[in-house]
């Protein structure tokens, strides 16, 4: 039961993401065509120049050949559509192209390169932060729903509104402002020192950058995390059978950590999880400011670049790793909670 | 439902929501940005900010990044204010066809930083020939300027001192032998204007302080020539609630005017989408069969977008207007309330007047807006007000990202403008900390309203 509920699943996610990558195609498309030709009529300039001695019939014939040549290889010279269908066919095979002036670390204008190897570090980030929150967010919120109505619950809801419509990333920039250019303790941004140091230094210096970020992210995080799992643990102590265990006798400790933990753990793993695939696709701002190389800050830069490909391939992948993570997150709650598998879906 | 059911249910909900006292707060926060946005021509210092914003020559006679004018209650070291001054006495002198008018400024400084600069504007049509010059509490005076200028109608005489009298204000320091060593290129003349004559002037200079006159003559040769207006205004190091940016805008201002348009992009994302939303949660559960399962796919296909990225690539492929970035983001944020929607619609669906009216012949129109829909709004009033943050936030981002509408002051284009300009790194926080504070400020509120409504609307989060 639980294979034919995996399988259906994982299609719909490969459905989806190709359907989205196809539209993203069609997007990109139509921007795509204009910076192209430019791109290649500057190259065939580029070309031009290498030549001499040419009468302005043979330069013209030159130009002609070589644009068709290339309009060839990019495919320019097709309908829109089949021009659609085929970056949809190569981005879907990960053949994402070469950049037009974004290079990776190595030098390479692979797009793929480029991207992935932002990808592990944008990981650590977040998930090192959301690893942090996470642990603060149900400490707290389990001493909130504990006495639920109490000061400490109220005052630290005042403070998950207080966090709720607040930019993370303006929280950045102030929290940069004081700690790294007024009293000098952190580094403004970056991942490491130039130049970054050797051995295990090197580690701690990466930390050390860490440092602010995550603080950053976890102090405008684990209010909400806090209120949530607040939510769901006060709806579970309702539940007839929390009730049976008090009357047993169960100590009330044993009631929280045990009984109620146990039934309210799934959701809030998955909204935790939820969150930090949210994060890691929406905070292209926060990286910036923090100028940390992740893939947040290659977005900013490309857009800045204008650098078509690699926006798309960094779309692509964001998009990739989203559906990934939503069709996982799935699988996994459907193999705690078997009520999934037989209804379809909750 | 009817006019008076619903009425009576509204009086239900608010006599609940009363008793909720951090949604009351929220309200007294929103009633405050109701009356900003009621009252903004009068809060604003320059009343033109929201159509010359990014014209910098509506913002040149304020000083460059300067600091709130109340920082000086907190500092020992009292920066000059920005002010106009006041003329003391103006008089128009007759010689043959020559004419002569004559104003005197007087100006009490009694600070410790000097002014950035002083400024002086006149309106007409002229080509006069003006001449400037201070007279210090210390008896000495200085000529700042001689020259002749021209006014034309639309186009201001504007002589920004600080720039053009270096020339005599180096030669005065000369004079008084206190510019042994100095090179012109590091004094400023407002220092030297505003000092004692010492030879520390460039490094630390020492306030004279006392009543400055300054006096400014304009020659007119010809008959035609008419000045119409005058005026001189010092700009300080100081200026205003909140300061200036480096293009010497008034960031106050800015925060005022960026009030509505955050009302407004946050509201109506949140109205259209919450609507669209609730509309399609209904449908699909009331609907049932293949249309559910269809329209569940696409709402799934929807939810599968990482909303921001997708975002941002759309506005800077169509570089959008306001309304436009309002649009992109309904086009993401009417998934919100969806899933929720269509499992309150599935069990509003089975209740016996649902069947009842079916029976009677009602169409499914009829039966979801007039049966089911209305019962799902406080629902949606909630889920409103919680969209409305989010929203702001978005916007802001874009703009942050220099993809917002041009053509508008918002708190994230300020933003914009101050991590580019350099804010942070040169510690002006007057410029970061205010449109952020507005943003933060403005989710606050309406997380207060939401937060009570859900609070009401879910009786089980109350207690345990």
């Amino acid at each position: 039961m639980f294979w034919k509920y995996m399988l259906k699943r994982v299609f719909y996610g490969i459905l989806i993401y190709i359907i989205l990558i196809f539209v993203f195609s069609a997007l990109f498309n139509t921007v795509m065509e204009q910076t192209l030709r430019g791109q290649i009529d500057e190259e065939i300039r580029g070309e031009l120049m290498a030549l001499d001695n040419r009468s302005s019939q043979q330069i013209q014939d030159f130009i002609e050949m070589r644009r068709a040549e290339k309009y060839a290889l990019y495919r320019l010279d097709k309908p829109i559509f089949e021009r659609i269908v085929w970056r949809t066919w190569s981005t879907l095979t990960l053949n994402l192209g070469k950049s037009s002036s974004i290079r990776s670390a190595a030098g390479d204008r692979n797009v793929w390169a480029i991207v992935s190897e932002k990808i592990p570090r944008t990981l650590i980030l977040f998930s090192s932060a959301m690893l942090i929150d996470i642990i603060i967010g149900i400490w707290l919120g389990l001493k909130k729903a504990q006495k639920a109505g109490g000061v400490l619950d109220k005052s630290t809801s005042v403070g998950t509104m207080v966090v709720f419509g607040m930019p993370s990333w303006w929280l950045g920039m102030i929290l940069i402002m004081f700690f790294a250019y007024t009293i000098k303790v952190f580094p403004s941004g970056g991942l490491h020192a130039t130049p970054p140091p050797e051995g295990i230094a090197f580690f701690l210096d990466a930390l050390y950058h860490l440092a602010l970020p995550v603080m950053t992210l976890v102090v405008i995080g684990f209010w909400g995390r806090a209120f949530l799992t607040r939510n769901i643990v006060l709806g579970v102590l309702q539940d007839d059978y929390i009730m049976a265990a008090r009357a047993r006798g169960i100590p009330e400790r044993k009631v929280l950590y045990g009984h109620t933990m146990r039934t309210s753990a799934p959701p809030i793993v998955t909204m935790s999880l939820l969150a930090l695939l949210a994060s890691v696709s929406g905070n292209i701002v926060f990286e910036g400011i923090f100028n940390w190389p992740g893939m947040g800050n290659l977005f900013w830069f490309a857009l800045q670049q204008n650098d078509v490909p690699v926006l798309m391939g960094n779309l692509a992948i964001t998009t990739g790793l989203y559906i990934c993570g939503l069709v996982l997150l799935d699988l996994v709650y459907g193999l705690l909670d078997p009520r999934i598998k037989v209804g379809g879906r909750a | 439902m009817r006019i008076g059911e619903m009425k009576s249910s509204f009086n239900e909900f608010w006599g609940e929501f009363r008793k909720v006292k951090s949604g009351m707060i929220g309200l007294v926060f929103l009633g405050l940005f109701l009356m900003i946005l009621f009252f903004e021509p009068l809060l604003l210092p320059f009343e033109q900010a929201n159509s010359r914003w990014k014209d910098i020559t509506y913002w040149e006679d304020n000083p460059a990044s300067a600091a709130p004018q109340w920082t000086n209650f907190f500092s020992s070291k009292k920066s000059s204010v920005s002010m106009p001054l006041e003329a003391e006495k103006k008089e128009v002198k007759n010689a043959g066809t020559i004419r002569i008018i004559e104003e005197t400024f007087l100006y009490d400084y009694q600070y410790d930083a000097a002014p950035s600069d002083i400024i002086f504007r006149a309106s007409g049509q002229a080509n006069p020939t003006v001449i400037i010059s201070v007279e210090r509490p210390d008896g000495k005076k200085i000529d700042l300027l001689r020259k002749p200028l021209e006014v034309t109608q639309g186009k201001d005489l504007r002589i920004a001192i600080d720039k053009t009298s270096l020339n005599e204000a180096y030669n005065f320091l000369k004079s008084m032998d206190a510019a042994t060593g100095l090179s012109k290129q590091t004094l400023k003349t407002t220092d030297i204007l505003f000092s004692k004559v010492e030879e520390s002037v460039v490094f630390t200079p020492q306030a004279l302080k006392g009543e400055y006159r300054i006096m400014v003559s304009l020659i007119l040769q010809k008959e035609t020539d008419v000045i119409e207006s005058t005026e001189m205004k010092v700009a300080g190091r100081v200026q205003g609630i909140l300061g200036t940016d480096n293009s010497k805008r008034d960031i106050w201002s800015g925060v005022i005017a960026g009030v509505k348009w955050a009302m407004l992009i946050g509201l109506l994302t949140a109205l259209i989408s919450v609507s669209i939303g609730v509309v399609y949660g209904v449908m699909s559960a009331y609907l049932g069969g293949w249309k559910d399962s269809l329209m569940q796919r696409i709402f799934e296909i929807f939810i599968s977008v990482p909303m921001l990225p997708v975002l941002i690539v759309m506005s800077a492929v169509f570089k959008p207007n306001i309304w436009m970035i309002i649009f992109i983001m309904c086009i993401f944020y009417w998934v919100g309330p969806v899933k929720t929607v269509r499992s309150m619609g599935l069990q509003i669906k089975e209740e016996t007047y649902i069947e009842a009216s079916r029976a009677l012949g009602a169409s499914n129109t009829r039966i979801i807006f007039k049966h089911m829909v209305p019962l799902l709004i406080p629902y949606a009033f909630a889920s409103m007000a919680l969209n409305v943050p989010g929203a702001i936030v978005v916007e802001a981002t874009l703009s942050l990202l220099g993809l917002g509408d041009p053509n508008i002051v918002t708190w994230g284009q300020i933003l914009q403008d101050a991590h580019n300009g350099g804010a942070m790194l040169s510690g002006m926080w007057w410029w970061v900390v205010p449109p952020g504070m507005a943003i933060a400020f403005m989710g606050m509120t309406f997380a207060f309203v939401g937060f009570a409504m859900d609070k009401i609307l879910n009786p089980k989060l109350k207690t345990r």
